[in-house]
């Protein structure tokens, strides 16, 4: 079925009228006054490199882009943060989490509907409007669709280039193995490419290094490899376990597109995670958004998504969005965390509490309110029951509510592969039982990074050398360094989870661990 | 629930800054570091040697200082240890300072203005250096005034920008204040007073 020329399934329709005037029966909700431009031309320790300007077309109206944003980059650049209507009751929606993950971002493009616009680039002329996403129309492209069939055979197969898949293709790769590595995001480098704090951790897991530069590291090291492909853009849809094949869409340019058939002796699934979202009234109105979606606007493309926000959450990821937010210039008006103590380093939390950023412990939302996107918020004090503390409402103007509460690790692939999962609280929710090497109940397919449950960047450097050495090792591939690499990689993890911080996550573990 | 207690008070960031806690929420005290050991004795002060400070006091697997360090100041065995400092070996090279992930080291440069500058202004005696990293912008100037906060963004005086040291390989900038000496241990953040034109 999957296999069918797409042709068919979608047939090429002459262009209607329709989607040039309203989209689809949708009445654009106002006329835009005034594009603005949200990008940001000075940072302090960010240079964007945006490549040739070209220009979009949104609902009739020119919008000025660059060739290495995102449609979502593009729209948010121009202060549009509405991207489509709720199936039901038709309220306006936008961008979650700005990762290809969530699916608040579709749109149709170029007469194509449920386009995931957060990791499609612009084109130049490229249309694009407001859809209904319960109501969608079925595709009028405005071009003949292309598509190609790409079978290959290799020897590892990577989901997800972060810094799991990268790391774990890259040590099959020096190993000697035929790898492939695909990743649904047109960029390579997972979540590295967003941070810009320098890392903590040792010299092995490049400490004192910011997030952004190693990613850069990683990926120009992978491209020297002559046994590794490289798909971008690629998104495994499905798997056939008799014939042990990943099925691919890749899709570099709107309505060109390859499947892929990859047939791996061995797999690592590196899919990494989903950012959580919070119940309350308001919670889908755009400019509520995921702490990574709003990471992605600030510091992949240089666009400030709000000139104020609340960032709700004071862990980690909390108090690093709100330190970036304010290298953007952007103001924060609270960190709140319903939470009596922060579970962030006490280092990153005392960075913005010395900038004057307010932190408030035992707080938590009520409501984020505004018409078409989000104008204020209320947020209230709670007891040590979580109670709301009466009359400690307030009130705060924000047209940015960004949600820093935690992630999920994104184990669907390997659940339709049939690897057996376990719900595990310390490690954020269901995650694949496997070896200390990372197998899983699957022979030969492993897992690495946030999918083996949340932590952070190094570990899952770390988990991805594991993992990677262990399927060339299971193929024949051997060499005395990669023995040491891989027992380096596993003492250095023990270590670093001894840290007070980490000992949920070591008890979480033991709880999936198993033997072969 | 929220009807009956009428509409809820707009209120603005700064009065939110009022009403945060000081506990559990980032706020790191003098005496908390006194208590840990991480402010220097009486006479390693009176030597009027460089001091880092370090503003450091969990167990976290982090370890650049310690690698940085080309003198072996910075004493860590494990990566979950806190740095643990030897203050006669620091050469106040600022190194660690650059390098810091946590931006959580400032150092200190006892009585600077004594050593240093003697005779070139008045008010030399009383003047300390201290070395704090900065990664905002605006990015501050040689000879601008800075306004000078503690941990907990009190306001604590004016200083002077003396130099500015841009880090190439870790891309923190450390602004060298010079401040009255009795807010030196304080100092942690600087916000540059520049007339906006």
């Amino acid at each position: 079925m999957l296999l069918q020329p797409v042709d068919a399934i979608f047939p090429v329709l002459p262009p209607s009228r329709a989607w040039i005037v309203g989209g689809s029966g949708i009445a654009a909700s106002s006329p835009l006054s005034g594009l603005v431009d949200r990008r940001i031309y000075e940072h302090p320790v960010l240079k964007f490199d945006r490549g040739r300007r070209v220009r979009i077309i949104f609902e009739g109206r020119e919008i000025p882009a660059y060739e290495n944003e995102t449609i979502a980059a593009a729209l948010y650049a121009a202060g549009i943060v509405h991207f489509n209507y709720s199936g039901h009751l038709k309220r306006p929606r936008g961008p979650f989490c700005m990762i290809g993950k969530c699916s608040q971002c579709m749109m149709r493009v170029n007469g194509i509907p449920h386009v995931r616009t957060c990791i499609t680039l612009v084109e130049d002329g490229m249309i694009v409007e407001r859809e209904d996403v319960h109501d969608a129309e079925l595709p009028t492209p405005t071009k003949k669709m292309k598509v190609e069939y790409v079978t290959k055979d290799y020897d590892i197969v990577v989901i997800g280039a972060g810094p799991a898949g990268l790391s774990a293709a890259m040590q099959a790769a020096k190993l000697g193995a035929k790898v492939a590595v695909l990743d649904q995001n047109p960029f390579l480098g997972g979540q590295l490419i967003k941070q810009t704090h320098k890392f903590f951790g040792t010299k092995d897991s490049y400490a004192g290094t910011r997030g952004v530069e190693i990613a850069k590291m990683l990926v120009d090291e992978i491209k020297d490899y002559e046994n590794v492909d490289i798909y971008p853009s690629a998104q495994a849809i499905g798997y056939y376990r008799r014939e042990g094949v990943l099925v691919a869409f890749q899709s570099r340019r709107l309505a060109e597109y390859r499947v892929l058939k990859l047939r791996g002796k061995r797999y690592v699934v590196a899919t990494g995670a989903m950012e959580r979202s919070l119940v309350f009234p308001g919670n889908d109105l755009p400019g509520v958004m995921g702490a990574g979606a709003a990471q992605t606007l600030m510091n992949v493309f240089g666009i400030r998504p709000a000139d104020e926000v609340l960032i709700i959450g004071a862990g980690n990821v909390g108090v690093i969005i709100a330190y970036q937010a304010a290298q953007a210039g952007i103001k924060v008006k609270a960190v709140i965390d319903i939470l009596p103590k922060t579970a962030a380093y006490l280092v990153h939390a005392s960075k913005i509490r010395r900038m004057g950023i307010p932190v408030l412990m035992r707080h938590t939302i009520r409501e984020a309110y505004g018409k078409g996107k989000v104008e204020g918020a209320v947020i209230y004090e709670v007891d040590e029951k979580f109670r709301p503390v009466p009359g400690s409402e307030k009130d705060l103007a924000v047209d940015g509510v960004w949600m820093a509460v935690g992630l999920t690790p994104s184990v669907e692939l390997l659940e339709l592969m049939g690897a057996k999962i376990k719900f595990v609280r310390e490690l954020g929710g269901y995650v694949p039982l496997r070896t200390q090497y990372l197998e899983t109940t699957l022979d030969g397919v492993y897992v690495a990074g946030d999918a083996t449950g949340i932590e952070e960047a190094s570990t899952a450097m770390m988990e991805g050398k594991i993992a990677g050495i262990s399927a060339a090792f299971s193929l024949g591939y051997k060499a005395d360094w990669a023995e040491k690499e891989r027992a380096h990689a596993m003492k250095w993890l023990d270590e670093f989870r001894s840290s007070p911080h980490y000992a949920r996550i070591k008890e979480g573990i033991q709880k999936v661990l198993i033997q072969k | 629930m929220s009807s009956s207690e009428g509409k809820p008070k707009r209120v603005e960031a700064e009065e939110l800054l009022e009403m945060q806690k000081e506990l559990n929420a980032g706020y790191i005290s003098l005496e908390d570091l006194r208590r840990a050991g991480n402010l220097p004795p009486g006479e390693i002060v009176e030597k009027g040697i460089p001091v880092p400070i370090f503003d450091c006091l969990e167990n976290i697997p982090c370890t650049p200082c310690h690698d940085v360090c080309p003198t072996g100041a910075v004493v860590m065995e494990t990566m979950n240890d806190k740095p643990k400092v030897i203050w006669e070996k620091c050469t106040g090279c600022t190194l660690c300072a650059q390098a810091c992930p946590g931006l959580a080291i400032t150092i200190v440069y006892p009585k600077f203005g004594e050593k240093r500058l003697k005779g070139k202004r008045p008010d030399a005696e009383k003047l300390w250096l201290v070395s704090i990293p900065y990664e905002m912008l605006p990015i501050p100037k040689k000879g601008e005034k800075v306004r000078v906060y503690d941990r907990g963004h009190r306001y604590l005086c004016d200083g002077e920008v003396y130099t500015v040291i841009k880090s190439p390989r870790f891309g923190t900038i450390l602004v060298n204040v010079l401040v009255p000496g009795e807010c030196a241990f304080e100092a942690k953040y600087v916000e540059v007073i520049r007339d906006e034109q």
